[in-house]
């Protein structure tokens, strides 16, 4: 294969606005985008909500200052300042351009793009397409890199950078339909490849492959991780299975009850109420839940999203998804009973830490999205602003790496490399005495990180975690793949992606118990409250001859002075 | 290959799933695997895979990401069905099943099999490049984020219901065309190409639609209405393919192609004796000397069963023409005045 100028790991939504952001940069590079799924099947298509910009159709006093002051408040002050800014300056024209080629984006009267209230948001701008918008956002993308005619290698799995000195050479990978390892020499390799929020397992929102493989395999070739101990935790997943109920149900008006029939929320957020930020509504629930004011199941404990008192009608035409998953999962039509929910591991603030123009500390290395880190969500992520951010960034590191491809040199990747990695793979088919099973490992390190590294977080219940953690790393070094097929072998991969988990929940658990005090997502019982002279920066998580050691990041600031977060 | 559950307890028992097999590497041909395992009331036929992988065969091979009804990844046949199997209960299967308490699990059809329950999806996507299945802005690049365009509610709502497709390919399985000629467009395809050719931002309509009219294309469909049967996001894709037939015939005319000489050949028969006159249908289709040349013999077949349709004369009017051919013409009238109220 020709050596590539950019090679992009990931089709969801930064992946495929890199893609085409590059084409259009520079059309004369050699491009292709690498996804372990089919493009469309990409996990930008679950995010249901919208998009924050500041275009004022809704509420025409609204402003890109005021989402930046939302955003950085919403971070409880860990954003950096001018990552925050580009996000939101650049975001009226992203969804405008995104209409343009064909999103379709619900409207108003006057035809404009609607806007609507999300959690965190002084305005209603939060852009949308019904409960569709990550999914129609996603097919408009990848029906505009199909007709820019960009190169995809689509169900190739990525092992890992390939490395000489500081600088990368290109990506090896797996073609998932032939069990071949590939190598692909590349000038520079953009990581677009999502979250790492699966590693809760059953309590996370997120599709079976967000194991977090762009971090993990960034993590073991040195680069640093930033800010890993910060997950969100939605605060409406399904009782059951943890799949998402969008926010936009309590932005249309739904009622968050407990088991007394309280909307509980005026205890905690008395002017907000259900459309509090994230971090503190899943609080919300957790200390209901906790004081026992829930309701009980065998499925677990939980409390209810109410939204009978909206109408069919308004129910039927705004939230439609939402009907049709509660009623194929939980068996719950909305329109006439209450949805069981509970807070649900959704989003991974942290990341690959890169600059504000998607580069990471190794040359010719970049990332974008959720996977990376800028920091524009700093401790807690608002609703609306993930999709924002993938396209944003998306389309920033496709320019930075199309301007830079050509001033970096590809390098071969040697056979032995190739080889190293076909006998890890062979080592996993190979019998012997004592085995492990997939799936114990995988249900045994979700119910841990739910347990010690969940919303409530306390030092010892880390170290249990961190301990759990190392014996579950010692015992998938005798994990089995029980598939010895080369084609399709959905086996190996469920396993390769538990490695990928394995790696980062060590990074999530080493960061939470650091970092000694209470911001956003991350709350410790035994340090309440944010610790700003101690630990207002970023952690860095780097991997250095194979031990992990927790460094540290300042946090850039600039217009806004810290301040309490309350809402 | 048994887990059995112990006792049968109310809402909890135990199901076979028989399991469409196929390993290129080292199967001469597909089979089916049985695997009986115990199942809980409200669990998707997705889980149940899921659980037979990982405790009993983890070679079974299916493609899942999302879990929730929205990636499209898992779409495979439910007891001779195209469905997705992450937002099918088991619990509904159980009835439908042709031996008692046996779910079959195929791959989707129509698509070339990779292994077990896994197809190839490369040929659809070839499809949706062929025919242009994106938006061509009349927007100029250099002004693009600059403004948004304006769309009223009303044009929102002509493509609203088809951008929830999710390409989970149950239409393709499904289609009947498909069966017999794997170059037709596909239902999904014609279902974006309508949503595009009904977007005002796109300007490819003309470009499109001449593409579409060609042989493969809109006019092969025999409106069995499988796809729009089986469609997990329940979405009319009839709507669109009829959508697509009505635009070709007003932009193009009624001369346009075989397909559209065709409709108005159905057109003018029902109007003038209210059924077809069946004989003569293929030279006003295809012209004559097409028909002499493809069909000639057939038709020489056909007289020798003893099967061909009566000649025209023979064709007498059906009973109450008068009040049908005034139902008929009204009928025509209110399809054109919503043409009209469309356009605006």
């Amino acid at each position: 294969m020709k050596p590539f100028d950019i090679i992009i790991v990931g089709g969801g939504g930064a992946g495929l606005y890199a893609a085409m952001e590059a084409m259009k940069t520079n059309p004369s590079l050699n491009i292709a985008v690498l996804s372990k799924v089919y493009p469309n099947r990409s996990h930008t298509s679950a995010a249901q909500g919208g998009a924050n910009a500041a275009l004022a159709n809704t509420a025409k006093d609204d402003s890109v200052d005021l989402h930046i002051f939302d955003t950085i408040k919403g971070s409880d002050y860990l954003a950096d300042q001018d990552a925050v800014e580009v996000l939101c300056s650049e975001a009226p024209k992203i969804i405008r351009e995104l209409d343009n080629i064909g999103t379709p984006w619900s409207r108003l009267d006057d035809k404009t793009i609607a806007q609507r209230p999300f959690g965190g948001a002084g305005r209603p701008r939060c852009c949308y397409c019904a409960d569709k918008t990550g999914h129609t956002i996603l097919q408009t993308l990848y029906e505009q890199c199909l007709k820019k005619g960009v190169v995809f290698f689509n169900e190739y799995f990525a092992l890992s950078l390939s490395v000489r000195g500081s600088q990368s050479k290109g990506l090896i990978a797996m073609d998932i339909k032939t069990g071949k390892i590939e190598a692909f020499s590349a000038r520079t390799v953009i990581f677009a490849t999502g979250g790492y929020a699966k590693m809760y397992w059953n309590r996370s929102s997120n599709a079976a492959g967000n194991s977090g493989d762009g971090q993990a395999i960034c993590y073991r070739a040195g680069l640093p991780l930033k800010d890993m101990e910060f997950v969100q935790f939605h605060p409406t997943g399904l009782r059951k299975s943890g799949l998402l109920v969008t926010e936009g149900a309590r932005g249309e008006g739904g009622y968050l009850l407990n088991s007394q029939g309280e909307r509980f929320m005026s205890r905690y957020a008395p002017e907000k109420m259900e459309l509090g930020p994230r971090d503190l509504v899943s609080r919300s629930i957790e200390t209901e839940i906790l004081q026992g004011r829930g309701f009980d199941s065998p499925a677990g404990k939980y409390v209810h999203l109410d939204l009978t008192h909206l109408g069919a009608d308004l129910i039927k035409s705004r939230l439609p998804q939402i009907r049709e998953m509660s009623m194929y999962f939980e068996g719950v039509d909305p329109i006439e009973e209450p949805i069981p929910v509970r807070p649900t591991a959704h989003y991974s603030m942290g990341g690959i830490d890169t600059d504000n123009e998607g580069r990471t500390v190794m040359q010719g290395v970049y990332a974008a999205g959720e996977c990376a880190c800028v920091s524009v969500h700093g401790a807690n992520r608002l609703g609306g602003n993930s999709l924002l951010d993938i396209l944003v960034f998306g389309r920033i590191v496709g320019r930075t790496a199309a301007e830079e491809a050509r001033s970096f040199e590809p390098g071969n990747i040697s056979e032995a490399e190739l080889k190293e990695h076909s006998e890890e793979i062979r080592s996993y088919m190979q019998p012997s005495g004592h085995y492990e099973r997939y799936g114990a490992l995988r249900e045994e390190l979700g119910q841990t990180l739910g347990l010690n590294v969940g919303i409530y977080r306390e030092a010892p219940l880390i170290r249990k975690g961190i301990e759990d953690i190392e014996a579950l790393r010692e015992r998938f070094k005798k994990v089995r793949v029980f598939d010895s097929s080369d084609v399709f072998n959905t086996n190996l991969q469920q396993v390769l992606e538990l490695r990928n988990m394995l790696d980062l929940s060590e990074t999530v658990a080493a960061g939470a118990l650091a970092r000694e005090e209470s911001r956003g997502s991350h709350t410790r019982t035994d340090f309440p409250t944010r610790d700003d002279g101690k630990w207002h920066k970023h952690t860095l998580a780097t991997l250095v001859d194979g031990r992990l050691e927790l460094g540290e990041k300042p946090v850039t600031m600039g217009r806004h002075e810290l301040q309490e977060r309350t809402y | 290959m048994t887990v059995s559950s112990d006792q049968h307890i109310e809402g909890k028992r135990d199901v076979t799933f028989r399991v469409f097999r196929l390993n290129p590497q080292v199967d001469s041909k597909p089979y089916f695997d049985d695997y009986t395992i115990p199942v809980e009331r409200g669990i998707t036929v997705l889980r149940a895979l899921n659980y037979i992988k990982e405790n009993i065969d983890a070679s079974v091979s299916y493609r899942v990401f999302c879990q929730a009804g929205i990636c499209g990844s898992c779409g495979m046949r439910i007891n001779g069905i195209s469905k997705l199997a992450c937002t099918t209960q088991v619990w509904d299967e159980l009835p439908k099943c042709r031996e008692a308490g046996i779910i079959r699990i195929e791959p989707l059809r129509n698509l070339p099999l990779l292994k077990d329950l896994i197809v190839d999806m490369d040929p659809l996507v070839g499809k949706m490049k062929h025919y242009s299945n994106w938006v061509v802005s009349t927007m100029e690049e250099s002004e693009m984020g600059r403004k948004e365009f304006l769309v009223s509610e009303e044009e929102f709502s002509r493509y609203d219901k088809a951008t929830d497709c999710i390409l989970c390919a149950s239409c393709v399985s499904e289609c009947s065309i498909l069966r017999a000629n794997k170059e037709y467009v596909s239902p999904a395809v014609l279902l974006k190409s309508h949503r595009m050719n009904v977007d005002s931002r796109d300007g490819l309509h003309d470009v499109r639609l001449a593409e579409l009219v060609q042989d493969h294309g809109v006019w092969d469909c025999t409106h069995c209405y499988r796809c729009q049967e089986t469609c997990v996001k329940s979405i009319p894709i009839m709507d669109a393919i009829h959508g697509i037939r009505e635009d070709a015939i007003e932009s193009r005319g009624m001369k346009d192609t075989a397909g559209a000489k065709h409709a108005e050949a159905f057109m003018s028969d029902i109007e003038k004796k209210g059924k077809l006159v069946e004989a003569t249908l293929p030279f006003r289709t295809n012209g004559v000397a097409w028909t002499v040349k493809n069909l000639l013999p057939m038709a020489v077949k056909m007289i020798l069963k003893r099967r061909t349709p009566p000649p025209p004369p023979l064709v007498k009017a059906s009973k109450g023409m008068k009040k049908f051919r005034e139902e008929f013409r009204e009928m025509s009238e209110h399809v054109k005045e919503d043409h009209k109220t469309h356009k605006k």
